[in-house]
């Protein structure tokens, strides 16, 4: 956090300087002197990464899915059916490129059935 | 300079984090002692849990949808005013790969494809070699509203606050595309920003705009957000304004215009944020829609940001009731409010008009006779007459235009 509160004491400044730049045009093509001076932005994201919810094949989850996301992708949905969430692991594989073996992919649904599932619709 | 080499992205870190210690598990902390109750939500506590609120760096506490990549919601009372906090506007990214620093001095902006001359422009070129021009424009996430739509779907799950207005500062992208000299036979624009994928087959985020709505005069590239640089995790250091068209086209951190002769082909235009082919973006969850459009310009929509959830309304009392009309660049003609679950309608007040592509605040007085359970509801009208649905879905949850109601209960 210590390290959040400098970049917080820093914006102030970048504002007052790149925002006097924004009001005017400087038709020779001078560069503002706040944009030349070669200021660094960053932030550092906090951990909000949240409970994994313990379930079958947890670890098979874990492996394959939470490299590109988070378990909040999973605990902030609505229950679903099974075939709902084929779809979307199948989504993961075909369409985001996840590296999931074949052969983890209904283990990977069975644990989220477990988790957020609801019995199938007719 | 490579553009890429300006954004170090968290994915590095977070690999390099989950590698040492298992950091990812060990890591964990409790958050969770505050939560957000919004009007209008009633979830449903058995499928999903209460939100959480968490403060990202550059922003004030916003509703925790996902911490990676972070999908951050902004609280309803932010839009009590016509502009939208820079610290409390709506935060969506696609993939974990998000941009966390960025050399001011060495990012440039490339400029290529089909064009006379490849530009690669620094900040400071955007700043001083164009026509700086400033408009009111609403971003709303293509998924705002979702967590509404029954049945539910997967995705976001957004309540009303995947939007904010600001007042954009930047350049026009005809005026940038004009600069490198647009070729004949170009068709579209490719855009991309600082996000990277985090495996090697997840496609990177990159959207596309026909090149005459890309030459419009309208769209913009803007490296200011209500007077301010805007905050990084909103898409420092510029971002492009698509006005009236939904957000999901309003690249973050942009750092590639490429003038093409061929339609993109990519995921994120060819298979993701796309609507069936219908003017109510409407389909039947037994049937799904067969022929599908990418999503594009913002129906009109309209919500209550007051009362809120948490307040006591007592009978014989006054009270205001309060919210913002959205739509896709014709205006807000009309806001009308009932009390009575539709049977009466009554005309509210409107904020400040601040441009075709901002929304429209609007406000009405209350004072409810008696005791009971009460069904407000809103609409609105546009400039050119479009209203709202008063029944819709799709598998996407997306562009929600539903006349939305709040049972309130009077004691």
């Amino acid at each position: 956090m210590r390290h959040w509160q400098t970049v917080c004491a820093l914006i102030p400044l970048a504002i007052a300087a790149t925002g006097l730049a924004g009001q005017s045009r400087a038709p020779d093509g001078s560069r503002p002197a706040a944009v030349a001076s070669g200021k660094v932005e960053r932030i550092t994201l906090p951990n909000y990464s949240g409970e994994v919810p313990k379930g079958p094949n947890v670890q098979v989850y874990e492996k394959d899915c939470l490299l590109c996301h988070s378990a909040r992708y999973v605990t902030t949905q609505p229950a679903f059916s099974r075939s709902t969430w084929e779809k979307e692991v199948k989504k993961m594989v075909d369409a985001y490129g996840a590296t999931v073996p074949e052969s983890d992919q209904s283990k990977i649904v069975d644990y989220l059935v477990a988790v957020r599932g609801v019995p199938e619709s007719k | 300079m490579l553009p890429m080499q300006d954004g170090h992205v968290a994915r590095r870190r977070f690999l390099a984090t989950l590698i040492s210690a298992g950091g990812l598990f060990a890591a964990q902390r409790a958050f969770g002692s505050t939560f957000e109750i919004e009007p209008g939500l009633d979830f449903d506590s058995s499928s999903a849990p209460a939100r959480t609120l968490a403060r990202y760096p550059q922003k004030t506490d916003l509703i925790l949808l996902t911490d990676r990549p972070p999908q951050l919601e902004t609280p309803l009372r932010y839009f009590e005013t016509d502009l939208t906090p820079n610290d409390a506007f709506f935060v969506r990214w696609h993939l974990a790969g998000i941009p966390t620093r960025v050399d001011v001095q060495s990012f440039r902006l490339e400029v290529g494809g089909r064009v006379n001359k490849p530009l690669s422009l620094s900040l400071a070129d955007l700043r001083t070699k164009f026509e700086p021009v400033s408009m009111v424009a609403l971003a709303q996430c293509a998924g705002n509203s979702r967590s509404l739509f029954e049945p539910r779907v997967p995705g976001g799950q957004w309540g009303n606050g995947a939007m904010g207005n600001a007042r954009w500062t930047g350049v026009r992208l005809k005026d940038v595309l004009d600069a490198a000299g647009v070729q004949p036979g170009a068709i579209q624009v490719g855009l991309r920003g600082l996000d990277e994928p985090p495996q090697p087959k997840t496609p990177p985020f990159e959207k596309s705009l026909q090149i005459d709505h890309a030459r419009d005069g309208e769209v913009m590239i803007a490296y200011e957000m209500n007077g301010q640089p805007l905050p990084m995790l909103n898409g420092f250091p510029i971002r492009l304004i698509v006005p009236g068209w939904f957000a999901t086209y309003w690249v973050k951190a942009l750092t590639k215009v490429t003038v093409l002769d061929q339609p993109l082909k990519t995921f994120w235009m060819d298979k993701a944020y796309r609507i069936p082919d219908n003017p109510q973006a409407n389909e039947d969850p037994q049937h799904l829609a067969e022929q599908t459009v990418p999503i594009n310009r913002m129906p009109v929509h309209s919500i209550f940001v007051k009362p809120d959830a948490s307040e006591q309304l007592r009978a014989g009392q006054n009270y205001e009731l309060a919210g913002v009309a959205t739509d896709g660049g014709s205006g807000i003609r009309r806001v009308e409010v009932s009390k009575d679950g539709g049977q009466s309608w009554s005309q509210a007040e409107l904020g400040p008009d601040l441009g075709r592509y901002s929304w429209r605040t609007w406000r009405a007085s209350w004072k409810p006779a008696a005791k009971g359970t009460y069904r407000l509801m809103v609409r609105a009208t546009t400039n050119d007459g479009e209203m709202q649905v008063t029944e819709q879905w799709n598998r996407s949850g997306y562009q929600r235009d539903v006349v939305e109601h709040q049972d309130v209960v009077v004691a």
